[in-house]
């Protein structure tokens, strides 16, 4: 008994020693900014997009010798796109104070669940991708984001992508039970409401369901023009897979969860004549974003993604306000937020960025469509 | 429990009570941040809830797996009392306790007559349904959405003409931790030595034996199975108030499965080994969290370990780290080779 | 739409019943849930998968081999994790099971990632996309068809080894009464083995052919299919192979069903709520016998 007694208080110590040895071991010197995202886990791609975006810019700034000499060190924190996990990397950033600002999070339950620590903390955040509109309101003044919201996508999807771009009106939204789609549906069907496009249809599916049939079946028998898939891409390609089973010929839509390489691999032939709204495409792009997807696609061998483009320019957007302010939490809030017109607006790769006072920033969206087992531009 | 006097503690004793003097002035060590003190807090919940569900597989030797859905209940529970009609912490406590107490029964009552492994099943599958009627119900829970901005714990005493003193930062959510905490200990410490503790180990030995001294089987489990979700109840109602935000994906089957690590780790039935259990995991969970990185390995790891160290748990120490001697004696009832563990009753079996 | 919905029920029905029977195999010769079947469902897939994509072996062959690795990986869980545990309490193996199964599932997860995986491109045989029959308004591809014949094939055989054969026989013997059995001179553990390799390919094959069918691996599919066909085998009564394939079909059409005309997001819930009901007020299922309490002290 007292050996295996010792034997646990010793491992105890030793790792609580650990957990202290390594919060406290902060090097000073660097600037170093937190990012927040899901690096393991199912939703792993997208965190991979985030680290590709969010490292090409660091390069960057560091070979340029740091920002006013200091080189920016960022620190990563797995969030696992789950609240739990977020609320402790939040605290992890929020306790470090040599952190002096978060990139993050990715997933929009994340940023909630972390957001009333930083607030508490006074640490600012910068999403590139969270698009829940009611952010805004729980990060009181600390919480910017240089993505559109939900809310602005969805009435966008109903108001020009079905009428005018795919020129259909019966839609049947079949939407993933989660906090991103739940937003994305209900600011759709406002706008298809206003705007005169008829819903057929409406089914919801849980995340990591496989099997759509039923509920497929039960959608196809009113006969949709088109099935909005609103969730992300792993249970979209399946979706579009049966659906085009079941024998649905029309096209596909989704918002920026579909955009990804994934979709088309596991959707295959489906994945065809599907479109989706993003924030960022590179052949839309100014001549600085054409840029910048030519050297993401040398440097790491793949086609650039919106949340690519959108984690770059965050870090640029802090680069050039912590030029400006030093490395000082409540100054980069203050900082962030004197962003508030287009006159003082960052440009970047993704276009003119400027924040409201809620955080928020208006973007305007492009429609990409898969093609012969591609993402291209539509038109 | 006896004369409290320094000399007459046993050497067990003096360790707790040091223990308890470290942890009480922990946070004003120089190196304690935020964030420890934030993990800290997340093993002193953790210690309660495992010290909630020790009571079934542990007191009682039945497997429930479906713990996460008394603390999930416990949790929303809490959550929305306090985000519709901003109840006091103090106020909810009991009721969450009741609450969670109300549903063992209702689970308990037509389930506890199975055997072991449907019992097992069944609880799982009532867990998942919680899972599924707090994702689902949007209109109650906000589902998906979660529930964001419930107040933090405060103590109002303005009825008295007093101050309002909110909890900010971590540190009132640590002191408050390790006083409930204490308070489980307390009344696990009662129960244990009581009449009904003593029904409890009864029927785990030998229900038949139990039932020939007049015990009534249902009526026990049942009392054990409540009061065993009464406390996942009100460990969630603490976490409710503590993270100010709820979704149902934090209530998945994974929590039951880490709880039931704790108390296979620590040993079953032992309040202290629990407790123990707890804090070595939730440990261990952080450090891998923050090594494996480093050393270029995949999260995964850490959850594939658990299940590794449970799997070697039941085959080499399957009573725990820190057995209680009944426990031991009936988990190693079939390796006949051993026998330096003392039946507990004192009959050969 | 109710022929569609029957035939969607069909085909997740025949999944269902092969996974069950494999649960009620294992339970009616050890009494132990194997929770870890699920895992080897998935790791059915994933070796289908492997096997085409870095050995190149055709449809077919790949299907078998994979089918014989789980069978391989049934009985090394029975050896390693089961066995040593045979004479202790079932509490210590239901926590093993469990044990195993996060182990396996997290295992998965490091060899081949977390992230959904096609199948390989062009791997099946193309014909099985085009419609072989349509009928009410249903198209039935030839994919369809092939699970169909599958399923049936192996329930079929699966009763003529239970029925005709001697290991078939042992199995029964094992499974009324260990002791006896092996009073008659059976070799108990071989036998149990044996009962794990069987529900092991049944449980890969299934793996297989939803991986294939739906285009999408995964390494936590077996979580929620595992728990559903563990629905399934107690519909059925818990050590009736019969009535495992039975509750199969019943609970898949149940589902399609229920999803279709009801509520699709309490869709698993329907499995859930099936099962308690079963259990608290059909203990024994539609076939099974009410199995007594062995009397380990439990």
């Amino acid at each position: 008994m007292r050996n295996k007694r010792t034997f646990l208080f010793a491992g105890l110590v030793l790792g609580l020693a650990l957990i202290f040895g390594i919060t406290t071991g902060a090097m000073a010197g660097d600037i170093r900014i937190g990012v927040a995202a899901p690096f393991t886990g199912n939703l792993a791609s997208y965190g991979d997009n985030i680290k590709a975006g969010v490292n090409l810019k660091l390069k960057e700034i560091n070979d340029a010798g740091g920002i006013n000499g200091q080189k920016v060190e960022l620190v990563w924190g797995d969030d696992l796109c789950q609240p739990k996990d977020a609320g402790t990397v939040g605290a992890k950033f929020a306790a470090d104070k040599s952190i002096v600002a978060v990139i993050g999070h990715l997933c929009s339950s994340a940023t909630l669940a972390a957001m009333p620590i930083y607030v508490r903390a006074g640490l600012p955040a910068l999403s590139p991708t969270s698009t829940n509109p009611t952010i805004g309101d729980v990060g009181k003044g600390w919480f910017f984001r240089n993505c559109y919201t939900d809310d602005f996508q969805g009435k966008y999807l109903a108001n020009y992508v079905v009428p005018k771009l795919l020129g259909k009106n019966k839609v049947a939204i079949f939407y993933e039970n989660n906090d991103y789609a739940i937003g994305l549906k209900d600011s759709f069907m406002a706008g298809a409401k206003a705007g005169g496009v008829n819903v057929t249809g409406v089914e919801a599916y849980m995340t990591g369901t496989t099997d759509f049939t039923p509920q497929l079946t039960k959608l196809l028998r009113d006969n949709p023009e088109t099935i909005f898939l609103c969730g992300y891409h792993p249970e979209g390609a399946l979706i579009a897979g049966q659906g085009r089973k079941l024998g649905f010929t029309g096209p596909l839509f989704g918002a920026d969860g579909i955009d990804n390489e994934d979709y088309i691999k596991i959707g295959g032939k489906a994945a065809d004549n599907t479109y989706c709204t993003v924030p960022f495409l590179a052949a839309s792009a100014s001549p600085a974003g054409k840029e910048f997807a030519e050297q993401y696609k040398k440097t790491y061998g793949r086609d650039v993604d919106w949340m690519s483009a959108n984690a770059y320019d965050c870090l640029g957007i802090l680069a050039q306000v912590i030029a400006k302010t030093g490395p000082d939490r409540e100054k980069i809030r203050d900082g962030l937020a004197a962003i508030d017109s287009e006159a003082n607006g960052y440009t970047g790769v993704t276009g003119l960025t400027y924040f409201d006072k809620k955080g928020d920033c208006s973007k305007p969206a492009f429609v990409k469509v898969v093609k012969d087992g591609k993402f291209v531009a539509a038109k | 429990m006896g004369k409290l006097r320094l000399q007459n503690l046993t050497r067990g004793g003096k360790i707790r009570i040091g223990l308890l003097a470290l942890a009480l002035i922990l946070p004003f060590f120089p190196f304690v941040t935020d964030y420890v003190l934030h993990i800290a807090i997340l093993v002193l919940l953790y210690m309660i809830l495992a010290l909630g569900l020790n009571i079934v597989p542990g007191f009682n030797g039945l497997l429930d797996l479906g713990y996460v859905g008394f603390y999930g209940i416990g949790a929303y529970t809490s959550g929305l009392l306090t985000y519709h009609f901003g109840l006091s912490f103090w106020v909810i406590i009991p009721l969450a306790f009741m609450n969670g107490a109300l549903w063992g029964i209702l689970l308990g009552a037509p389930t506890l007559r199975l055997t072991g492994d449907y019992f097992a099943i069944v609880t799982f599958g009532f867990s998942e349904l919680v899972v599924l009627f707090l994702t689902n119900e949007i209109w109650l829970t906000r589902g998906p959405l979660g529930l964001p901005g419930i107040d933090v714990v405060s103590i109002d005493l303005t009825l008295f003409g007093g101050p309002k003193w909110e909890f900010i930062g971590e540190l009132p959510y640590y002191y408050l931790a390790i006083v409930m905490v204490l308070v489980t200990v307390f009344v696990m410490y009662r129960i244990q030595d009581s009449r009904l503790g003593r029904a409890w180990f009864a029927i785990r030995d030998d229900e038949v034996a139990a039932v020939s001294c007049g015990i009534n089987l249902l009526a026990y489990k049942v009392i054990a199975f409540a009061i065993s979700a009464a406390f996942g109840a009100v460990g969630g109602s603490f976490f409710a108030r503590w993270v100010t935000f709820l979704s149902p994906d934090m209530f998945k089957f994974w929590e039951s499965f880490l709880i039931l690590c704790m108390i296979v780790l620590g040993g079953m039935g032992n309040i202290w080994g629990v407790m123990i259990g707890a804090l070595v995991l939730v440990s261990l969970s952080e450090v891998l969290r923050e090594i494996l990185p480093l050393l270029g390995m995949p999260v995964n790891v850490r959850f594939l370990a658990f299940g590794l160290i449970m799997v070697l748990m039941m085959r080499f120490r399957p009573a725990g780290m820190m057995p209680i001697a009944a426990v031991a004696a009936q988990m190693r009832a079939g390796r006949v080779k051993r026998k330096k563990v003392k039946p507990a009753v004192g009959m050969k079996k | 739409m109710l022929l569609q919905q029957l035939v969607n029920g069909l085909t997740i029905g025949g999944i269902y019943a092969m996974i069950a029977v494999g649960y009620t195999m294992i339970y009616g010769v050890i009494q132990l849930i194997n929770f870890a079947h699920g895992e080897i469902y998935m790791l059915g897939a994933f070796f289908a998968i492997t096997f085409i994509s870095f050995l190149g072996l055709p449809f077919y062959v790949a299907f078998l081999v994979a089918m014989a690795c789980c069978a391989v990986c049934g009985v090394l869980l029975d050896i390693v994790a089961y066995r040593p545990l045979r004479q202790s309490p079932r509490l210590a193996a239901l926590i093993t099971a469990i044990g195993m199964s996060i182990f396996l599932q997290n295992l998965a997860m490091i060899i081949w990632g977390s992230r959904p995986k096609p199948f390989p491109h062009g791997a099946l045989p193309a014909y099985f996309e085009k419609t072989a029959v349509t009928f009410g308004g249903v198209n039935l591809s030839w994919f369809h068809l092939f699970i169909f014949t599958i399923t049936i094939v192996m329930m079929v055989g699966l009763n003529l080894i239970i029925k005709k054969t001697r290991w078939g026989k042992a199995m029964r013997a094992v499974a009324q009464n260990k002791t006896m059995a092996a009073l008659t001179g059976i070799n108990v553990n071989r036998v149990i083995s044996y009962t794990f390799a069987l529900a092991g390919a049944l449980g890969g094959a299934a793996g297989i052919m939803v991986g294939a069918f739906y285009n999408s691996i995964f390494p936590t599919m077996g979580y929620v299919a595992g728990v559903k066909a563990f629905a399934a085998a107690v519909l059925g009564g818990i050590g009736s192979v019969p009535g495992a394939m039975l509750g199969g079909v019943v609970l898949g059409v149940a589902e399609a069903l229920g999803a279709g005309y009801l509520s699709s997001l309490y869709r698993d819930g329907i499995s859930y709520a099936v099962m308690i009901i079963v259990i608290i007020l059909i203990p024994a299922g539609l076939f099974g016998k009410v199995l007594k309490e062995t009397k380990k002290s439990m």
